[in-house]
């Protein structure tokens, strides 16, 4: 660590692998914090968890007693243990009692991604409601077809503020805050739709997972998904031209993306020279020359091969994307994560070594920043597997029951869980400076009288 | 774990081992320790510990689960390693010591599982109270089964608090029923220690007045002793202040035994019990605060009072510590160890008697004079009292008058009272005690009661043992006192002045009787031996016929008992796996098995069992098939009341 350091102060290292290296040495040693405590005021299980993107500071829960609370993660409300444990307590709540408040469970509670002004909430009594944070008053209301089982918005977004939600319903909507109505109205999928994601490539892109196990990927400027993932169309392990330099990376991706984006005149070429040689640009999509035109032709919705693909067998529960946007990680109720990528829709084949995930519920997941890491709920644990690799490299026990949702601070390097036993926990690294309150009350020392 | 394996290793794990592998309800306490002793000096060990113990955890056995967990408390309350080792999976832990988990129940014999549940969520709160602070599993995990599913945990801080709370109101309320009592009675007691004060000093007074007519000694002749050393003048002084002193002599004895007792009262039972009054005042607390500060007041102008004339009995030296005195007694009366009692005896008969009238006198303030040889002094201190006795009631005289004089005591201060009283709040401020004491407490009344138990010594009944009085050869009469043979005489006996035997029938006549008469009784007298003794034989041999009889019934009974027993166990499904072993092993099997875990788990089933259940089954079978078509009918009748 000090040798780190005094690199760094003789300029060996670069800032920024300087902070990487640091940053990746708090992850590993992740572990229960015993001096964080958030006092969960929910009654209910936890289904989800978000901390702001602003600021990085206020996490706010959504349980299914029908409540959300936002904590400060930064200061505590007040100390126990003579100034041991600090204690978080909610700064707000919003539960039945509220005169504007969810009658059923809140399944997902997001911020707005703007700022810290606004926060959304979907539930299972149909309603969206979107929240103005100071006054704790319901600002925008909409009501779903069905329960809502995620919304999402777009990080990126800047010429839209379209709220995706994943219903019981077929139809993925679009709801627009600055309107009020539904902006969009996304059909293709043939049973609910647990879980929803925006790309953190393009603003306009959304990916979404239904129950019946296909993920799709809509590009909001058109109609129609434009891509399903297929389980059995595979590659094995990452690409690799991509790597070559990480300055050049983001241009490719971009390109890449803008490649996927400008579809609508991509597959009339295709069309009109099908297996014609393709650039080198498009040549993951050129894996799939037969794609393009079909869904060309095919009304959204209507039957074929490619739109009947599923990613997973049963329902699609969790969906992440990486923080570059190139990859996606996927989890199934068959107990199965898959890692796609983005560019060529394939399947990487990385086997992550989950034992059981829960099935019933959406399962929130969470990567690290440099994408190296995936934190996954799997039954009463919660376990990080190494992305690339699918290796088990930390496992956190701590709940009682099944957990339903993670997320990762990267500010902090912490992650906060939430499940069934109605705890949040906080799992931080383990400080290098051992505290002087350490021997404070009662030392936990070695006692052997014998 | 295993690579880091030295010379020792593994030992631990054997221990462990053997020590789980146990039908008893602890741990042998040699093992435990034992595995303490590894364990405490070396980390691998310790961590190998922490493995075999959750390993042993997953046995499906809870009698193994049970001894493992009682293990496991010991080094979790002792070793920091262990804890943060064996608090990672505190999940786990409890759910396999709990059972918590609807997929996972414990396992078999159901009592030991019983008690190592509730043995396992008595640990969890004390680690939590203990450890709590500084690990977040063992928080979440009580409050888990606290809140979440309602575990019922023993609470035994709260409980404690509860209790000490308890206990401080039970003795708040003593402290007021005292306060009461001393309220009600506060004159009377004031009264008592004031006439033992009178009569203190009025002895004082005779003693002074003797002294007065006492010839004075040579008075100071400072003028002429200056020039001697300082040092051989303190000490002349200090022999003529000695000089001055009255010293005890026949005349004035009856005075200065009287003082003396005075002197014991008033130290042993007076400034005693006054300063335990303070005590109380003290801590009392009462609505009005006035009454109570003037009665403490009143108390320690007492105290003070008990004190000055403490102070100058001791000072005049009359009463010196009583101990020298009867130690002295003591040596005088050792050569007369034996039953004869001389003067002395009733001299301190006279004593005690005297004594008695003051004990009387002094909680009662009656006259009493039944010992004539009083002296002045004594008839002074008489006096006194009458004239106080007189204003009392003549009830009460009349009362006293009937009850029986008994000597002072120690337990005539408790006579009759059922108050429970606090050990540790007598007046004496003790600040030199090694550990916490107790202010709260409390001695109940039936032990103090106990203590206080009159106790009297024995006094021999005087026997005035007779003289020999036989004849001597020159004349006069054995003056020798034996009891009952005189080693000279043979026996003692009555004689008359002479010293003949005044019975004559026994020793002197019988020598004259018929010779004839004497072998007719011999005769006799070995016929009844010869007939007895044949009885007797015949007696001896029903008796052990009888005895044969009565011990096969025993030994049918008791195999009949065995065997039922053995049914009743076999049957019921209820009993549980312990009892069950041993009796069918012992009823049925002549042969002993050992206990064992296995044979915990096992339940023996017979045809009998089978047959039971089945016809348990079939028959409840039919009860709900009937029961159910019986509701089936009502409801039927109900929705269609007009068709049948």
């Amino acid at each position: 660590m000090w040798r780190e350091i005094r690199d760094r102060e003789a300029g060996k290292t670069r800032p920024n692998s300087f902070t990487n290296r640091i940053k990746s040495n708090r992850i590993a040693d992740l572990q229960l914090s015993n001096c964080k405590d958030i006092v969960s005021p929910h009654r209910g299980s936890i289904n989800s968890l978000q901390v702001d993107l602003t600021e990085g500071r206020y996490l706010l829960s959504g349980a299914s007693d029908a409540s959300a609370a936002c904590f400060d993660i930064q200061r505590a409300t007040d100390y126990e243990g003579r100034g041991l444990i600090a204690k978080h307590k909610c700064l707000f709540a919003v539960d039945k009692q509220h005169e504007s408040g969810h009658k059923f469970a809140i399944s997902s509670a997001i911020w707005y991604p703007v700022d810290t002004g606004l926060f959304i909430t979907g539930s299972y009594d149909h309603y969206i409601k979107v929240w103005d944070t100071n006054t704790t008053q319901a600002v925008v209301n909409f009501k779903m077809p069905g329960k809502v089982y995620r919304t999402a918005m777009s990080p990126l977004a800047t010429s839209h503020m379209l709220i995706a939600a994943g219903t019981e319903d077929v139809q993925v909507r679009l709801c627009d805050i600055a309107s009020g109505a539904f902006a969009h109205t996304l059909s293709g999928h043939r049973d609910g739709v647990m879980t929803v994601e925006w790309s953190t490539s393009s603003e306009f892109v959304l990916i979404t997972g239904g129950c019946d196990g296909a993920i799709r990927f809509w590009d909001i400027r058109r109609a129609g998904c434009f891509r399903v993932l297929d389980q059995s169309r595979s590659q094995l392990g990452r690409r690799p031209p991509i790597l070559a330099c990480s300055a050049t990376n983001k241009v490719s991706i971009s390109k890449a993306l803008s490649v996927g984006q400008n579809l609508p005149s991509k597959p009339r070429v295709h069309q009109k020279k099908p297996a014609a040689g393709n650039g080198i640009k498009q040549s993951p999509l050129g894996r799939t020359p037969a794609k393009g035109p079909l869904r060309q032709r095919l009304h959204p919705g209507m039957l074929s091969s490619q739109d009947r693909a599923t990613a997973h067998y049963g329902a699609v529960t969790g969906l992440k994307i990486t923080e570059d946007g190139m990859y996606l990680l996927s989890a199934g109720s068959d107990s199965r994560m898959r890692l796609w990528d983005v560019e060529s829709g394939c399947n990487t084949l990385v086997n992550f070594e989950t034992v059981r995930l829960q099935t019933s519920k959406a399962i929130q997941l969470a990567t690290t920043q440099d994408s190296s890491l995936v934190f996954v709920p799997c039954m009463t644990a919660v376990k990080a597997f190494d992305v690339w690799s699918g290796m088990t490299s930390m496992t956190f026990r701590g709940h009682y029951e099944y957990v339903n949702c993670c997320w990762f601070n990267s500010q902090d390097q912490e992650i906060y869980t939430g499940g069934n036993d109605r705890q949040i926990l906080v799992w931080s690294p383990s400080r290098l400076i051992a505290n002087e309150m350490d021997t404070g009350p009662a030392e936990d020392q070695d006692n052997w009288s014998d | 774990m295993e690579t880091v394996g030295g010379l020792g290793q593994g030992k631990v794990r054997a221990l462990i081992e053997k020590a789980t592998n146990s039908t008893e309800a602890e741990v042998e306490p040699r093992l435990l320790k034992a595995i303490k002793s590894v364990v405490r000096y070396s980390d691998s060990e310790l961590r190998l510990a922490a493995q075999t113990l959750m390993d042993l955890m997953k046995r499906d056995h809870s009698q193994v689960r049970y001894l493992t967990l009682l293990i496991i408390d010991q080094l979790f309350m002792r070793s920091k390693l262990f804890r943060t080792l064996l608090v990672e999976n505190l999940d786990q832990l409890l759910s396999l010591s709990v059972g918590f988990r609807r997929n996972l129940p414990l396992p078999a014999p159901p009592a030991v599982a019983s008690v190592l549940r509730s043995k396992a969520i008595e640990f969890l709160e004390k680690w939590n109270d203990s450890f709590g602070i500084h690990y977040r599993q063992i928080r979440l995990g009580f409050d888990y089964l606290k809140n979440t599913l309602r575990f019922q945990f023993p609470n035994i801080q709260a409980n404690a608090a509860q209790e000490r709370r308890e206990r401080e109101m039970r003795s708040k309320e003593i402290l007021q029923s005292k306060f009461e009592i001393l309220k009600g009675n506060l004159s009377s007691i004031k009264e008592e220690i004031q006439s033992t004060l009178d009569e203190i000093g009025e002895c004082l007074e005779i003693v002074r007045t003797e002294q007065e007519t006492m010839p004075p000694g040579p008075l100071d002749d400072e003028d002429f002793v200056e020039f001697r050393p300082s040092e051989l003048r303190q000490i002349r002084l200090d022999s003529l202040r000695e000089g001055e002193k009255i010293h005890e002599n026949s005349e004035n004895k009856v005075v200065f035994d009287a003082l003396r007792e005075l002197y014991k009262l008033l130290v042993t039972k007076h400034l005693v019990s006054v300063q335990e009054w303070i005590s109380v005042l003290i801590r009392v607390e009462v609505p009005d605060n006035r009454s109570r500060d003037s009665v403490l007041k009143e108390f320690i102008d007492i105290q003070n009072r008990l004190q000055s004339v403490k102070k100058k009995c001791v000072e005049s030296g009359y009463a010196l510590p009583d101990t020298t005195k009867r130690e002295k007694d003591e040596e005088e009366d050792f050569w007369e160890e034996g039953k004869i009692e001389s003067i002395k005896l009733e001299s301190s008969n006279a004593l005690n008697k005297l004594n008695e009238n003051f004990a009387v006198a002094s909680t009662s303030g009656q006259t009493k004079n039944d010992s004539p040889e009083s002296s002045k002094g004594k008839a002074k201190c008489d006096q006194s009292q009458s004239c106080k006795g007189a204003d009392s009631s003549s009830l009460r005289s009349k009362l006293l008058a009937e009850g029986p004089v008994v000597k002072w005591g120690n337990f005539l201060n408790n006579w009759d009272s059922n108050r429970v009283v606090l050990a540790n709040q007598r007046g004496l401020e003790l600040e030199s005690h090694w550990g916490r004491v107790d202010y709260n407490a409390v001695i109940p009344a039936e032990k103090i009661a106990e203590l206080n138990i009159r106790a009297t010594i024995y006094e021999e009944e005087q026997v005035e043992i007779q003289p020999c009085h036989a004849p001597l050869h020159k004349g006069g009469l054995c003056q020798r006192r034996d009891l009952r043979v005189c080693p000279f005489h043979g026996p003692v006996i009555p004689r008359d002045d002479e010293g003949n035997p005044i019975n004559k029938s026994t020793s002197t006549s019988d020598t004259t009787l018929d010779s004839d008469l004497i072998e007719q009784l011999a005769k006799q007298a070995v016929k009844n031996v010869r007939n007895r003794e044949n009885e007797e034989a015949n007696k001896r041999k029903l008796d052990k016929q009888s005895q044969k009889r009565a011990k096969l019934a025993k030994i049918r009974e008791h195999n009949e008992a065995v065997l039922r027993d053995a049914a009743l166990a076999s049957t019921s499904n209820s009993v549980f796996a312990g009892e069950n072993v041993k009796a069918t092993t012992g009823g049925r099997l002549a042969r002993n098995k050992k206990k064992s875990l296995a044979s915990m788990l096992h339940k023996k089933e017979s045809t009998k069992d089978r047959l039971a259940q089945r016809l348990l089954n079939t028959r409840a079978r039919d009860a709900t098939i009937r029961l159910l078509t019986l509701g089936e009918d009502a409801n039927y009748r109900e929705a269609f009341p007009n068709q049948w």
